[in-house]
């Protein structure tokens, strides 16, 4: 706010009344637009010619990086049973009814099994779901773990081959 | 209305006071639809189970109507008031600036009608069907002839800087509502877009941000341009400066578009180009927020006193507040999480009610007294409508920054195996419930204030002429 500071142009006459000042630019205003054009121009060169990158890279960069859920060999226990009651009860019910009896989804009581009975069978369906019936994929929900407890629950349920 | 004779005849301040009552009139809507919107998303029993007033349909209504009808015709207003004086000369063609006003209406009429029931193009910001896009074509090129005629016949050599910023209004709504309607006709009320696929969405976003450049930020700087050192009484900081972040802006926003596609099918280059161009506006957004609070210096003393330098003091703050929030959400790491929450409802808030809304406000209350020749009814309501406006804004942004930022976190949330904590869509909703109470309760305020707005502007449009008294400023009855 020094030596050329505030000199009027004088035109106020030709703008209604409002005259304006010719004061020189700010100098962090410059200096923050002369850095933002740097960061613009360095961003994109490093990203796709020094580090070429995309987004489809990062993606799978992310997902190998992320943890993984050990694999889960299911078995048919008690503790298994017990533990896939529970997950059942939280996730199932609302379509398989509390007793098993199906309701929006089928009947998991009775001798048919729409997408085979075996053990490994119900596993497949519960990580995958029937997108043509409905029945969403829980692979990415509940994790091997809870899945497997849950068939196991299933089957000793349902009689299961 | 018609019965008020203005200080220099010879300017057509009817079509003004036509468009000032237009923009108070549909500025009421708006937000009501605003608030009605803010409720049915707090509480759904609100939609009414009827299709038409489902949020659906209600929500372009809303836009539509806050940008178009309640800015457009503020804009208007503000351009037809100072354009005349800035040039001393009366508007090129009074039935230009009939068709104008009533062509506008016409619209925006139109499209309280169509949206409700079900009519779009589904195309955002420019939602209306083909018919109407075409009267707003023909409208808006009434507007410009009126514009540039008036340019033509000006009886002053130089063109003032607010002028400038209208100017790139006219040609660039122009072209952008052109290109991004192009549309073959199937019926009455139906069309296909001719352009396909990315294409079409590339193109409606280079739509969608620019219409925020070129109608919500480069007039409402003209605006600012011409209405703040008037009513400050106080010369323009740098001229300079107003040349350079003049062009600074207008050359850098048209390339920003892409980054409302960020993570998505467009290329990564289109992408990364976005988000720089974004970066880079910065500076040249901030240009007009020092040039406006420094042309204040030595006049804070009036800002203490009077509510229309108040309304631009906040005004300009949420400008360079949203202007800096903007080009940070564009940075790939941060729209990572910003993207598909409520963060993006508070940036646009900022911008609409703090921005565009305060300033307009303000511009409204300097320009009305002095419209009607009157003085303002109530200083003290205006005041008032200041701090219900203020307050309200805050509630409603800081609710939603925290609802954004909330469901971001909840869904990118992961447990120890890598699966998702919160799997279900319903737990984020429920969590944001709380914070949707909060943004109606600042939505009403600011609803509030708007509706004080339009009791002051009536009570004073309807007052008793008083002869004597020169056209009244805000302090004069303070």
């Amino acid at each position: 706010m020094s030596g050329e500071q505030d000199r009027l142009l004088g035109h106020a006459d030709e703008a209604d009344g409002i005259d304006e000042y010719d004061n020189k630019l700010p100098a962090w205003w410059v200096g923050l637009f002369i850095g933002c054009i740097i960061f613009a121009v360095g961003y994109g060169l490093d990203r796709h010619f020094l580090r070429p990158t995309s987004e489809a890279l990062e993606y799978d960069a992310e997902v190998a990086a992320a943890p993984k859920a050990a694999s889960v060999e299911a078995s048919i226990t008690p503790e298994a049973v017990a533990a896939g009651k529970e997950v059942f009860m939280t996730n199932c019910v609302a379509c398989h009814g509390a007793d098993l009896h199906g309701g929006i989804g089928p009947n998991l009581t009775d001798e048919t099994w729409i997408h085979g009975g075996k053990l490994t069978d119900i596993v497949t369906t519960i990580t995958n779901g029937v997108a043509a019936k409905g029945m969403p994929t829980w692979g990415p929900v509940l994790g091997p773990k809870k899945i497997a407890d849950v068939a196991a629950f299933v089957h000793e349920q349902g009689g299961g081959q | 209305m018609t019965e008020t004779p203005t200080a220099t005849p010879d300017y057509d301040d009817q079509t003004v006071r036509n468009f000032v009552v237009a923009t108070i009139t549909w500025g009421m809507v708006g937000m009501l639809v605003g608030a009605i919107l803010a409720l049915q998303l707090a509480w759904w029993p609100a939609n009414l189970g009827l299709p038409w007033t489902s949020f659906g349909r209600l929500r372009p209504l809303h836009t539509n109507a806050v940008i178009f009808a309640f800015t457009g015709n503020a804009l208007f207003a503000g351009i037809y008031y100072s354009l005349q004086r800035l040039l001393k000369t009366r508007l090129w063609s009074d039935k230009l600036s009939t068709v104008h006003f009533w062509g506008w209406q016409a619209i925006i009429v139109s499209a309280a009608v169509t949206l409700p029931l079900g009519y779009t193009e589904g195309k955002e910001y420019a939602e209306l069907i083909w018919p109407i896009d075409l009267a707003i074509a023909v409208v808006w090129l009434a507007f410009a002839a009126n514009f540039f005629g008036t340019v033509a016949i000006r009886k002053v050599k130089h063109l003032y800087v607010a002028i400038w910023f209208y100017m790139s209004m006219v040609i660039t709504i122009t072209v952008l509502h052109v290109v991004n309607n192009l549309a073959m006709p199937a019926s009455l009320t139906r069309s296909y877009p001719v352009f396909a696929g990315l294409t079409d969405a590339l193109v409606q976003w280079w739509y969608g941000h620019n219409a925020v450049g070129f109608l919500l930020t480069t007039p409402i700087l003209g605006l600012m341009y011409y209405f703040l050192p008037r009513a400050a009484e106080r010369p323009v900081y740098s001229y300079r400066l107003s040349i350079v972040h003049f062009w600074g802006l207008v050359f850098l926003y048209i390339w920003a578009g892409p980054h409302h596609l960020l993570y998505s099918a467009l290329p990564d280059w289109a992408q990364t180009l976005g988000m720089v161009f974004s970066i880079m506006l910065i500076a040249p957004s901030w240009g007009g927020m020092l040039n406006g609070l420094l042309t204040l210096r030595g006049a804070w003393d009036k800002v203490r006193v009077d509510p229309v330098l108040k309304f631009f003091v906040v005004g300009i703050t949420f400008y360079g507040m949203s202007t800096f929030e903007g080009p940070m959400m564009s940075i790939r790491s941060v729209n990572a999480l910003s993207h598909y929450t409520d963060w993006t409802i508070a940036h646009v808030h900022e911008g609409a009610l703090g921005w565009v809304g305060m300033t307009i406000f303000g511009m409204l209350y300097w320009m009305v007294p002095r419209l009607w020749n009157r003085p303002l009814h109530s200083v003290p309501m205006a005041t008032t409508h200041f701090w219900l406006a203020t307050v309200g804004i805050v509630l409603y942004i800081v609710a939603m920054w925290t609802a954004g930022v909330t469901q971001g976190l909840m869904w990118r949330a992961t447990d120890a195996e890598g699966l998702l904590r919160y799997p279900n869509f319903i737990d984020t909703v429920v969590a944001l419930n709380p914070f949707y109470w909060i943004r109606l309760i600042g939505g009403l305020m600011y609803l509030t204030g708007m509706i004080m707005l339009a009791w002051n502007v009536f009570k004073t449009a309807t007052a008793p002429l008083n002869n004597q008294a020169p056209a009244g400023t805000a302090k004069e009855v303070a």
